[in-house]
């Protein structure tokens, strides 16, 4: 019976992993309440009062398709991943629409709008045999797994 | 005591009006293009050079007449393309004049110029040289080496695989779910720049395409079509500034750069700009391409006229969808009009404002360094009436935009 891969995060601190409900891992402004992706060392909001602390934040995992489109052509590397490729942008309630693989759909079925969540999926296998994983989002399931 | 950096009020005085009696016009005094293609046997040196000569030529003087020179830098030639003024003079023959390096993207070129213009205009000297050369990879832009591994420009490669015609297909197909732009007002924005292509001896690509040709093309990322979305290509331009005083030892009809403008993105710009984002606002009172709002804004206010008063206008192209949003964001049509003008045909030469009657990058490709330089060579010569069977009847006053990754832009007015 085959051992389940390791799995490693594609870039570290991006996202929480290994974790049972994942999370990007963002900057929120303690001043201005501005949020950035992924996380930011400083306020980037030229209008914050007082250029306040930034506190690491997990973003909201649910989200609605703002936008999306199938790449058809290998992108140049470092890309190693799957091609054809879908890419999206999923809105937040914390007013950023995220880019991200889409997964779990077909581009017949996507709709602008329609709600997704964020899943960390397999992006391709190193040469170690290892899994490296990134973040993706797919139509939202009604019903936890 | 006073401290030493608290001028005195004398001081303060004799600066202002020092200010004041500063050069105000530049004029435009020579211009230089190298073809657009794929130069096995050329780097970025030989390209700026050839423009450069082209340059000197048309403005009547030598490389020697030349007081200061900027140089747009090019990414894809290791260090030397970083150093690409001191290597350009080297080619030249090194004169010891002040040669700085621009990297501002793919707006390097109109940067490149307003600088130029800023060092006549400062008073440091009164003929300056703006130059660019670029020797482009093949295909999709790549990453460079040494990249931090948690930047934007990392992780779009790294994590997710969005080259950059997918930024702008996410815009785009926004753009038709919110304005109802069609896959045939994006075929025929290529097919319009196709025809002006095809009669400029500069351009790369002569074909011109029917609108069935383009929408049969392979979708690279949908809506945009592989026929909708520039080529990356070879290419140098160089254009001569003085002032104009200077100007009138040269000619008696000296054209004017009546703005060379920069801009920089605004924080909460809601485009999906690439490389420095990978997460873009979703509400904001951020305009769309909120950098190439900020240089034209400042060009209509330098140059003292308004977007309905240009004959004729240069965009950059990238994509079809790029012509369409620029003309809103550069305030030549409302919010969502930019379909209506083209299938007015108000775009076309003989309509109110053509736009890339050079051809634009649909029939060029880009070559990042140079491109901005090119459009102020396509101004020159249609205000000079000589772009042949593409001439703008009238020309008179003429605008080029470039803009470039991580929020850059450079506008450009050009009048006579």
């Amino acid at each position: 019976m085959d051992s389940p891969k390791e799995q490693i995060p594609v870039a570290e601190g991006v996202f929480t992993w290994p974790s049972d409900e994942p999370c990007l891992i963002g900057s929120r402004c303690e001043t201005c309440g501005e949020h950035f992706f992924p996380r930011a060392k400083s306020c980037q909001n030229p209008d914050c009062p007082d250029k306040g602390d930034v506190k690491e934040v997990l973003l909201s995992r649910n989200g609605k398709l703002w936008s999306y489109t199938v790449q058809h052509y290998a992108p140049p590397p470092p890309y190693r991943g799957p091609v054809p490729l879908t890419i999206g942008l999923v809105e937040l309630p914390e007013n950023l629409k995220i880019m991200g693989q889409l997964t779990d759909c077909r581009e017949e079925d996507l709709k602008i709008g329609m709600d997704m969540e964020l899943v960390i999926e397999k992006l391709f296998e190193d040469e170690e045999g290892r899994e490296v994983v990134t973040w993706k989002f797919r139509p939202a399931q009604a019903g936890k797994k | 005591m006073e401290s030493d950096h608290v001028r005195s009020l004398p001081e303060e005085l004799e600066r202002k009006d020092r200010k004041t009696k500063m050069e105000k016009d530049i004029a435009v005094l020579g211009v230089g293009a190298h073809p657009w293609g794929k130069f096995k046997d050329k780097d970025f040196v030989d390209l700026a050079v050839i423009a450069a000569n082209e340059a000197f030529k048309d403005a009547g003087m030598g490389w020697k007449d030349i007081q200061a020179m900027v140089c747009a830098e090019t990414v894809w030639s290791g260090k030397s393309g970083l150093y690409a003024g001191q290597f350009v003079s080297r080619a030249l023959g090194s004169t010891g004049i002040p040669a700085v390096n621009i990297q501002n993207g793919c707006a390097s070129g109109a940067v490149a110029l307003a600088i130029a213009a800023m060092m006549i205009k400062s008073g440091m000297c009164d003929i300056a040289l703006a130059v660019g050369g670029d020797v482009s990879p093949e295909g999709f832009l790549p990453a460079l080496a040494g990249e931090d591994p948690l930047s934007p420009d990392s992780l779009r490669f790294t994590a997710i695989g969005a080259t950059n015609p997918v930024h702008w297909a996410l815009d785009c197909r926004r753009r038709m779910e919110e304005y109802g732009t069609t896959e045939a007002h994006l075929a025929k924005v290529k097919v319009k720049n196709s025809k002006y292509g095809s009669s400029n001896p500069l351009a790369r690509y002569r074909k011109v395409f029917t609108l069935e040709e383009v929408l049969n093309s392979a979708v690279v990322c949908y809506p945009l079509r592989l026929y909708e979305i520039c080529a990356t290509s070879d290419g140098g331009g160089a254009v001569i500034l003085s002032s104009m005083e200077v100007a009138r030892r040269y000619t008696s009809r000296p054209v004017i750069l009546a703005a060379a403008t920069l801009g920089n993105l605004v924080y909460g710009d809601p485009t999906v700009q690439i490389g420095s984002h990978v997460a873009y606002k979703v509400n904001s009172s951020v305009p769309m391409a909120s950098e190439v709002v900020q240089s034209s804004r400042k060009a209509y206010e330098e140059a003292g006229i308004g977007p309905e008063e240009l004959d004729f206008a240069e965009l950059p192209d990238n994509s079809s969808w790029h012509e369409l949003m620029y003309m809103e964001a550069l305030g030549f049509c409302g919010p969502g009009e930019a379909e209506h003008l083209l299938d007015d045909g108000a775009t076309e030469l003989g309509g109110k404002l053509p736009i890339n009657a050079s051809g634009g990058f649909a029939s060029f490709g880009e070559a990042v360094a140079a491109q901005g330089l090119l459009q102020v060579y396509e101004i020159v010569r249609q205000l000079r009436g000589a772009a042949g069977p593409r001439q703008v009847e009238g020309a008179k006053v003429g605008f080029g935009q470039v803009y470039g990754a991580q929020g850059n832009a450079g506008t450009v007015i050009v009048k006579k």
